[in-house]
C-alpha cells in the first residue's frame, strides 16, 4: 500500500520536481507534453527511450552473418530475376546509361594513361563502380544537388559534362572552371548541381544534410544526394551528418559506395558490423543494401528513395555493394594488397557494364556491331577532346591570388603585385609561356 | 536583411551587456570585491528588456525568410540567452537545436549557406570548435577557391562566446582567433561592447565569405549599453583608433580594450604619456594600415592579448609592424599575453595580461 502510494507520488508529483531541473520549468515544458505518466504501468519513463522493461540478461549480437540482404534485379548475366522489379526503362534511357558508362571507362583508360606518360599530375579511375553513378544519377531530377567524394564521375558524366571540361580540370588548363586551383578529378559544375569536390573524406555528408534542410525550407521539391566510400563512413564527419539527418528530417539520400577497399584497406578492417546499411537504423534513417553492379537495382532504390525523401521530409540511407577495380589511384599499386585473381573475377564475371550490355542484347537493343562502332566513337571522341586539352595554355598566374573571399584583400593585392614584380625580374627561371598572360 | 523597413521612430533599447564595466570587474578581480557596479544611474532597469545583441539581427528580418539560427541549447535562448524569444517568434525551422556535435554544426551550416540560405551557427563555448576546424579551415574558408567561385559559403557566420570569465579555467576561458588567422579565405571578428556586436555581427552575416564571430562572454552579463533597434553595420576589416595619442600605440581587441584604455589613462596620469588606443575588431583580413599609420606617428607599440604568447595574434601583428615601420621604432615591440600554459582556474587573477602588466609593459618601453 505504501509502496502504490509512493509510486503515485512518485509519478505524479515527486518526478515533477525532479523533472525541473537546473532550467526550471522552461526545460521540462517540452518533456510534459510528450510522456502521461498518470499511468501505473510498469512501463520505463525515461526520456531517452521507449521500450519494454526485460528481466533476463541478454546482449544483442550483432548479426554479421546473416546480415541486411543485398536487393538486385538481374543475374550477373544481366536477366531479369523477378519482372515486377524491372523497371522497363525506356530503349533511350538504357542506351544513356550504357554509353555512359562505356564513354567514362574509355576516359578513365586514357587519362589513366596520360598521367603515366606524365602529362597531368594524378587520376582515379572509376572501373567497375560505373553501374553505382548512372543507375543513381538516372533515378534524380536533374535539379537534385549532388555532393560526391571523388569516386563519382559517372554521376557528372550522365549529366551530360562535356569530356573537354573533364579534361581542363585535369590538366588545369585554361578551360577549367575551377581556375586550375585543384588536383585533378576535383570536378564540379553549377549548372548541373554537381558541388566541387574536395579531397578531404566525408567533409561533404553533413554539408549535404544542410544543403537538404534548406531546400526543404525553400520548399523545393529538390532533394541532396551525397555519395561517400565506406572508408569515408568511418570518419566522425559520417556520423555527424546521418544524426543530423535525422534529427532535423532532411530530404537526402545517403549513397554509399562500398567497393572493398579504402586505398589498402579491405572491408574486414574498416568495420566489424554489417557494413554501412546497419548502421541507418541506429540513427533512426531508412536504409537498404543493393548490388552496385546491377544499374536496374540501383536505379530502383534511389528512385524510391528520392521520392519519398522528398514527400516525406526523412533521410535515406542506400549502401551500393561494389568493387573497386582499379588502383585506389595513380599512385597506388593495389597488387601490393590483393591478388590479380580476385580482381579479375570481378572484371569478367560481374561488371555493371557487361551486365547491362547482355540486357540491351537480350532485348534486341544492341549488337556487335553497333558496340564496334560505340567503341571507335568514344574513343574518338575522348582523343579530340584529349588533344585539344593538351594545346590549351594554363589560366593566368593572378588566379592564384583571386575568390580566397569573394573581395581581394588589401594585403593579397600587395602579395599579387610583389608575385608580378618577382616574375619581372626572375620571369626566364618560370614556365611562363606554358600560362596565358 | 537590410532592405527590411522597421518602425519609423528610432527607439532606443536598453541592452544589458556590458561595456566599461566588463574593464572594472576584471581589474578588480583579485582585489576587492566590488559587485556588479552599474555606470548608469538607472541601470537597474528592466528585466524584461534583457536581450543579447543576437536578437537584434533577427528583429528587422521579417521578409527574408532565408535566415536560420542553430547550434546546440539554441532553441530554449541559449547558454547565454543570446537567442531568447527568438524561435517563439521565427519559428522552429529556423530557430533549432542540433545534436551535440561541432563538426555537425558547422558542415551543416556550410551546407546551408552553399545551396543559398544564410546560416547563423553557434558553437556553445569558443573552447569547443577545434571538432570544427577541419570543416572550418580544409572546407569553409577554401569553399570558394577550390571551385573557382562556382560554389562558397559565404552565407554562413559562426558564432561562439570567447575569453575569460572569471572562472572559465581552460575550457570556458579559450581565445583561440590565432589558430584560425593562419587560415586565408575565413573572416574573424571580435567586438568589445554590445553596439559594436551588433554592427559587426550583422556585417558578418551580410559578408559574402564565412565568418567567426567571437563575442566576449564576460561582456554578455557585465553592463549596460544603448543599442539602436534598427540595423546598422560596422565595416569589417577597419580597426577603430579609440582615443588619439602621441607617444604609443596600444592594441586589442574584445574585452581587453577596456583594459588598455583604463591603461591609457594611468599613463596620462602616472607618467604623463599620451596614448593611441586602437580597438582591432577584425582579426582577419587585419587593418594593417590603421596600425602602422598609428606607429608611424607615436614610435612605440604594445599589444595585449588573453591568450598564450606564443603564436598569438599579437606575434603577427608584431611582425608585420617591424617590417613597415623599423625606422619609426623607438623601443621593441611589446606583447602583454596570457602566459604559455593552458588557461588555469584558481589562478586566473594571476594569469590574464591585466592593466598592472600592460602598465608595467607600457613604462619600460617609455624609457627604454
Amino acid at each position: 500500500m505504501a509502496a502504490a502510494a509512493a509510486r503515485a507520488w512518485a509519478l505524479r508529483g515527486g518526478l515533477a520536481l525532479a523533472w525541473r531541473g537546473p532550467r526550471g520549468l522552461a526545460g521540462s515544458a517540452a518533456r510534459w507534453q510528450q510522456e502521461d505518466f498518470s499511468s501505473l504501468d510498469e512501463k520505463p519513463q525515461f526520456p531517452g527511450a521507449s521500450a519494454e522493461f526485460v528481466d533476463k540478461l541478454d546482449f544483442i549480437k550483432p548479426n554479421v552473418i546473416s546480415g541486411i540482404p543485398v536487393y538486385r534485379v538481374m543475374d550477373r548475366q544481366g536477366q531479369i530475376i523477378n519482372a515486377s522489379e524491372d523497371p522497363q526503362l525506356p530503349q533511350e534511357v538504357v542506351l544513356k546509361l550504357y554509353k555512359s558508362m562505356t564513354l567514362l571507362n574509355t576516359m578513365d583508360r586514357i587519362l589513366y594513361e596520360s598521367q603515366r606518360q606524365g602529362r597531368i599530375s594524378f587520376y582515379m579511375t572509376n572501373y567497375g563502380e560505373e553501374g553505382t553513378h548512372v543507375g543513381s544519377a538516372a533515378a534524380l531530377d536533374d535539379t537534385d544537388l549532388v555532393f560526391g567524394q571523388y569516386r563519382e564521375a559517372g554521376v557528372l558524366m550522365y549529366r551530360g559534362y562535356p569530356l573537354n571540361l573533364f579534361m581542363s580540370q585535369c590538366y588545369g588548363n585554361s578551360g577549367d572552371p575551377g581556375k586550375g586551383r585543384q588536383m585533378p578529378v576535383h570536378y564540379g559544375c553549377k549548372e548541373r548541381n554537381f558541388v566541387t569536390i574536395s579531397s578531404p573524406l566525408a567533409t561533404q555528408i553533413p554539408q549535404a544534410v544542410g544543403a537538404a534542410y534548406a531546400a526543404k525550407r525553400a520548399n523545393s521539391n529538390r532533394a541532396v544526394i551525397c555519395y561517400f566510400g565506406e572508408g569515408a563512413a568511418s570518419e566522425g564527419d559520417a556520423h555527424a551528418g546521418f544524426n543530423f539527418a535525422a534529427t532535423l528530417e532532411c530530404p537526402i539520400i545517403f549513397f554509399c559506395r562500398n567497393n572493398g577497399y579504402a586505398i589498402s584497406t579491405p572491408t574486414s578492417e574498416q568495420y566489424r558490423g554489417d557494413g554501412i546499411a546497419a548502421r541507418g537504423p541506429g540513427y533512426g534513417i531508412m536504409s537498404i543494401r543493393v548490388d552496385g553492379n546491377d544499374v536496374f537495382a540501383v536505379y530502383n532504390a534511389t528512385r524510391e528513395a528520392r521520392r519519398r525523401a522528398v514527400a516525406e521530409n526523412q533521410p535515406f540511407l542506400i549502401e551500393a555493394m561494389t568493387y573497386r577495380i582499379g588502383h585506389h589511384s595513380t599512385s597506388d599499386d593495389s597488387s601490393a594488397y590483393r591478388s590479380v585473381d580476385e580482381v579479375n573475377y570481378w572484371d569478367k564475371q560481374d561488371h555493371p557494364i557487361s551486365r547491362l550490355r547482355h540486357y540491351m542484347l537480350s532485348r534486341g537493343w544492341w549488337d556487335e556491331e553497333q558496340e564496334k562502332g560505340w567503341r571507335k566513337q568514344s574513343r574518338k571522341k575522348v582523343m579530340e577532346a584529349f588533344e585539344e586539352a593538351e594545346r590549351k595554355l594554363k589560366p593566368p598566374v593572378g588566379f592564384i591570388f583571386s575568390d580566397v573571399y569573394q573581395e581581394m584583400p588589401a594585403q593579397l593585392q600587395k602579395q599579387q603585385e610583389a608575385l608580378s614584380r618577382h616574375l619581372q625580374a626572375y620571369g626566364e627561371h618560370y614556365p611562363l609561356d606554358h600560362f596565358e598572360q | 536583411m537590410a532592405a527590411a523597413v522597421v518602425a519609423s521612430t528610432a527607439r532606443w533599447v536598453r541592452v544589458r551587456a556590458g561595456v566599461v564595466e566588463a574593464a572594472r570587474l576584471r581589474c578588480q578581480l583579485g582585489g576587492s570585491r566590488f559587485g556588479r557596479l552599474f555606470l548608469l544611474p538607472s541601470a537597474a532597469g528592466d528585466v524584461a528588456q534583457r536581450r543579447h545583441v543576437a536578437h537584434f539581427t533577427f528583429h528587422p528580418d521579417p521578409e527574408n525568410r532565408k535566415y536560420v539560427i542553430f547550434g546546440e541549447d539554441v532553441a530554449f535562448g541559449g547558454v547565454f540567452r543570446c537567442t531568447v524569444g527568438l524561435r517563439d517568434k521565427y519559428g522552429k525551422d529556423r530557430v533549432f537545436n542540433t545534436p551535440l556535435c561541432e563538426q555537425g554544426i558547422v558542415g551543416f551550416g556550410i551546407g546551408v549557406a552553399v545551396n543559398g540560405a544564410t546560416a547563423i551557427a553557434e558553437i556553445q563555448f569558443a573552447d569547443y570548435i577545434f571538432p570544427a576546424f577541419d570543416q572550418i579551415v580544409n572546407e569553409a574558408a577554401k569553399y570558394r577557391y577550390r571551385s573557382g567561385d562556382l560554389f562558397n559559403c559565404g552565407g554562413l557566420t559562426i558564432r561562439a562566446p570567447w575569453g575569460c570569465v572569471g572562472h572559465g579555467a581552460l575550457y570556458h576561458s579559450q581565445c583561440p582567433e590565432a589558430f584560425f588567422a593562419h587560415c586565408p579565405g575565413i573572416k574573424i571578428v571580435v567586438p568589445r561592447s554590445p553596439f559594436q556586436a551588433k554592427g559587426l555581427l550583422l556585417s558578418c552575416i551580410e559578408d559574402k565569405n564565412p565568418c567567426i564571430f567571437f563575442e566576449p562572454k564576460i561582456l554578455y552579463r557585465a553592463a549596460v549599453e544603448q543599442v539602436p533597434v534598427e540595423p546598422y553595420y560596422i565595416p569589417l576589416s577597419q580597426a577603430e583608433v579609440l582615443q588619439e595619442g602621441s607617444d604609443v600605440t596600444l592594441v586589442a581587441w574584445g574585452t581587453q580594450v577596456h583594459v588598455i584604455r583604463e591603461v591609457a589613462s594611468m599613463a596620462r596620469e602616472k607618467l604623463g604619456v599620451s596614448c593611441e588606443v586602437i580597438d582591432l575588431k577584425t582579426i582577419l583580413p587585419w587593418d594593417i594600415d590603421t596600425v602602422c599609420k598609428s606607429v608611424a606617428k607615436t614610435g612605440r607599440l604594445m599589444i595585449s592579448h588573453e591568450a598564450p604568447l606564443t603564436g598569438g595574434f599579437a606575434s603577427e601583428i608584431s611582425s608585420t609592424v617591424q617590417e613597415e615601420c623599423f625606422l619609426n621604432l623607438e623601443a621593441p615591440i611589446s606583447r602583454v599575453c596570457g602566459y604559455d600554459t593552458p588557461f588555469p582556474h584558481i589562478f586566473e587573477t594571476f594569469y590574464i595580461p591585466d592593466k598592472w602588466k600592460c602598465y608595467d609593459a607600457l613604462r619600460k618601453m617609455i624609457n627604454y
